[in-house]
């Protein structure tokens, strides 16, 4: 369970002070599919990066499993986003001198690749359809490809959670489709829960949940009563 | 991790070639430097090993070259307890031989850049024949016997203009290249004709410049006076050894330096040691610039891999972690650069030995080349960490936004 409360971010840009969240607060149950969706610039990102702590907010508390991410020390923010966070970025970021199969294996690099491992990385990509491509270098694979090699990348260590920053932004829409359906078939069988930005609704169904982000405030907030902002995605919907 | 780190570095192949020629030109100057030093420690060495005695000089002489004395000395040594010969000599630099002086040889080394020409300056030594024949570590009639040819002087020579020289004057001072002069040849030394009785061979550059014949010849060719020695040449019966003369000489006769070879080692090992000093700091200074260039190097590759870093770190990465693989990054460059420096001042000493001569032997030891890689390794870790801390303390939002600008 992810409980998010009363989450203030705020930073500098040059001489101005950016109020990227402004009081957020909000509840994730575990295992659930969370969509994360608002205009550019609303906090979205800020918000994710937040829930894997390669953010920290200026104020404010993030929770998971009664784990408070804030109170974490340096190395205790590593080993979390080592050990329990899946990340997956919307310009797929994999390493270019690295194969399809080592990049699903930067995350073990510094401690060593057991066989075990080897083999983890090598049942995702075949399960996201690149067994044929284990040894391609990402620019010999198509952008949907290289999207996958981060998926298994993202699920190699079996994560708690799962974040996609707009996953399918650099894809058209039928590899976009294709994206969506895989991760959503994966976060299925793995229990993980997932936390996907997004500006494209079209992938969110009545059983997801949807927070809206507009100008750091979830929809449905107000400045008197931040109350939370979680809404099912048939509330979004009405 | 290494390999990881390896194939960054073969990422941007371009950038990495350069770092590598910059670092590895120190490390063969570092190796070239101390080889050279090394050389030159081994050249006296061999030199001083040929040479057993204790040679007794005027007060403070640098070198017999510059020192003057009475016979009376030769006398009062003779007489100290545990000599067991003492042969004197005199020692000047040769006037013109063959119609070629100091200045022409340094014109026509300037005109044919010939620097072995300016730098062998004959020099001669007039020896009592008779005295020296008695001695047993003579240097000329043992290096003559052993890889010399014609003979060396005896009583015969005494008063007369033969002289010994060594090959190498012999090829300097020949008809032109292949024509050396030979024994029974004329060699015109100022303005007298001798007869070339001997060739000697030492194998050290230091000794094959000698001109030898007999004293009072020599007394005669370089204008001294009858009573003049400049050296003379004292061996000691094994008790009590050549330490113990030489004390006793100095202690005998106040106005002479005595200096066995030991000593001379040990001077020269002192100088040699001073000269290493300056050597190091160039080579700090070489390698100091060879650190600037893998600090930007490394610097430009960390900087364009904001986002990478960034990724790796939200990836579970840890700040060490990716400091380790900078610095890996740095010091396989320094690995590279520290081969190519070895590889290369190996093959600038195997070819330099082709043309040097005179004894001096440019050595690229195993030892050397495991202090030009450590050197090296040692320089790229540490060009690399500033870059690699900086890399590694960025937040990784930081990292990412930066890099995605």
């Amino acid at each position: 369970m992810i409980d998010v409360v009363d989450v203030h971010k705020t930073y500098k840009s040059g001489t101005r002070e950016v109020h990227a969240l402004r009081g957020v607060t909000c509840h994730i149950q575990k295992g659930r599919r969370a969509f994360i969706v608002g205009p550019s610039g609303s906090g979205k990102s800020t918000l994710l990066y937040m829930l894997g702590v390669v953010d920290h907010p200026t104020s404010g508390r993030i929770l998971v499993e009664g784990r408070d991410l804030t109170a974490m020390s340096e190395a205790e923010r590593n080993d979390y986003r080592r050990d329990r966070v899946g990340f997956i970025f919307q310009s797929f970021n994999l390493i270019g001198n690295l194969s399809a199969i080592e990049n699903v294996l930067v995350p073990f690099l510094p401690r060593g690749v057991t066989p075990e491992r080897r083999d983890r990385a090598k049942e995702l990509l075949i399960r996201v359809g690149l067994g044929d491509r284990l040894d391609h270098r990402p620019y010999q694979l198509s952008g949907g490809e290289q999207q996958r090699v981060a998926i298994a990348r993202a699920l190699v260590k079996d994560p708690d959670l799962l974040l996609a920053d707009e996953p399918t932004g650099e894809l058209d829409s039928k590899a976009g489709d294709e994206i969506h359906h895989l991760l959503r078939e994966l976060q299925e069988t793995s229990e993980a829960t997932l936390v996907v930005v997004t500006h494209d609704r079209r992938f969110i169904t009545p059983q997801d949940l949807v927070l809206e982000i507009q100008d750091g405030l979830l929809a449905g907030d107000d400045d008197a009563e931040p109350a939370g902002g979680l809404r099912s995605a048939a509330d979004a919907a009405s | 991790m290494g390999v990881f780190a390896w194939r960054n570095l073969l990422t941007r192949p371009m950038r990495t070639l350069l770092a590598l020629i910059g670092l590895s030109i120190p490390i063969l100057g570092v190796l070239g430097l101390f080889s050279l030093s090394d050389g030159l420690r081994n050249m006296v060495g061999d030199t001083l090993s040929q040479i057993e005695g204790v040679m007794v000089m005027s007060e403070n002489s640098p070198s017999p070259v510059a020192s003057s004395m009475t016979t009376d000395v030769v006398a009062k040594i003779r007489a100290i307890p545990g000599v067991r010969a003492a042969a004197p000599e005199v020692w000047r630099l040769a006037p013109d031989v063959e119609g070629r002086g100091l200045t022409s040889r340094l014109i026509g080394g300037v005109m044919t850049k010939s620097w072995n020409s300016m730098l062998d300056q004959p020099v001669v030594t007039g020896q009592d024949i008779a005295a020296h024949a008695k001695l047993r570590s003579a240097v000329y009639p043992r290096s003559l016997k052993t890889k010399g040819e014609g003979r060396f002087l005896n009583e015969g020579d005494v008063g007369k203009p033969n002289v010994v020289i060594s090959r190498k004057l012999a090829k300097q001072f020949g008809a032109g290249p292949g024509e050396p002069k030979k024994v029974g040849d004329r060699l015109r030394i100022s303005d007298v004709d001798c007869t070339i009785v001997g060739l000697y061979d030492t194998g050290s550059m230091l000794l094959d410049g000698v001109i030898v014949m007999d004293i009072g010849m020599a007394r005669k060719l370089l204008g001294m006076a009858p009573e003049t020695v400049s050296a003379v040449y004292v061996e000691a019966d094994t008790p009590p050894g050549y330490e113990a003369i030489r004390e006793a000489i100095e202690k005998a006769e106040p106005t002479v330096t005595a200096r066995s070879m030991n000593e001379v080692q040990s001077s020269f090992n002192v100088m040699m040691s001073e000269v290493d000093k300056v050597l190091m700091l160039v080579v700090s200074l070489a390698l100091a610039v060879g650190v600037v260039g893998i600090v930007n190097t490394m610097l430009m590759s960390t900087t364009e891999r904001f986002v990478e870093f960034g990724v790796l770190r939200t990836l579970g990465w840890s700040q060490a972690d990716v400091l380790r693989l900078v610095t890996t990054e740095s010091a396989c460059l320094g690995l590279l650069a520290g081969v190519v420096g070895c590889l290369l001042a190996w093959a600038g000493a195997t070819v330099a030995n082709q043309f040097l001569g005179g004894g001096i032997r440019l050595g690229v030891t195993p030892g050397s080349m495991a202090l030009g890689l450590g050197l090296s390794v040692a320089t790229g870790v540490l060009g690399g960490f500033y870059p690699a801390w900086k890399a590694a303390r960025m937040a990784p939002m930081e990292a990412i936004r930066l890099g995605s600008r």
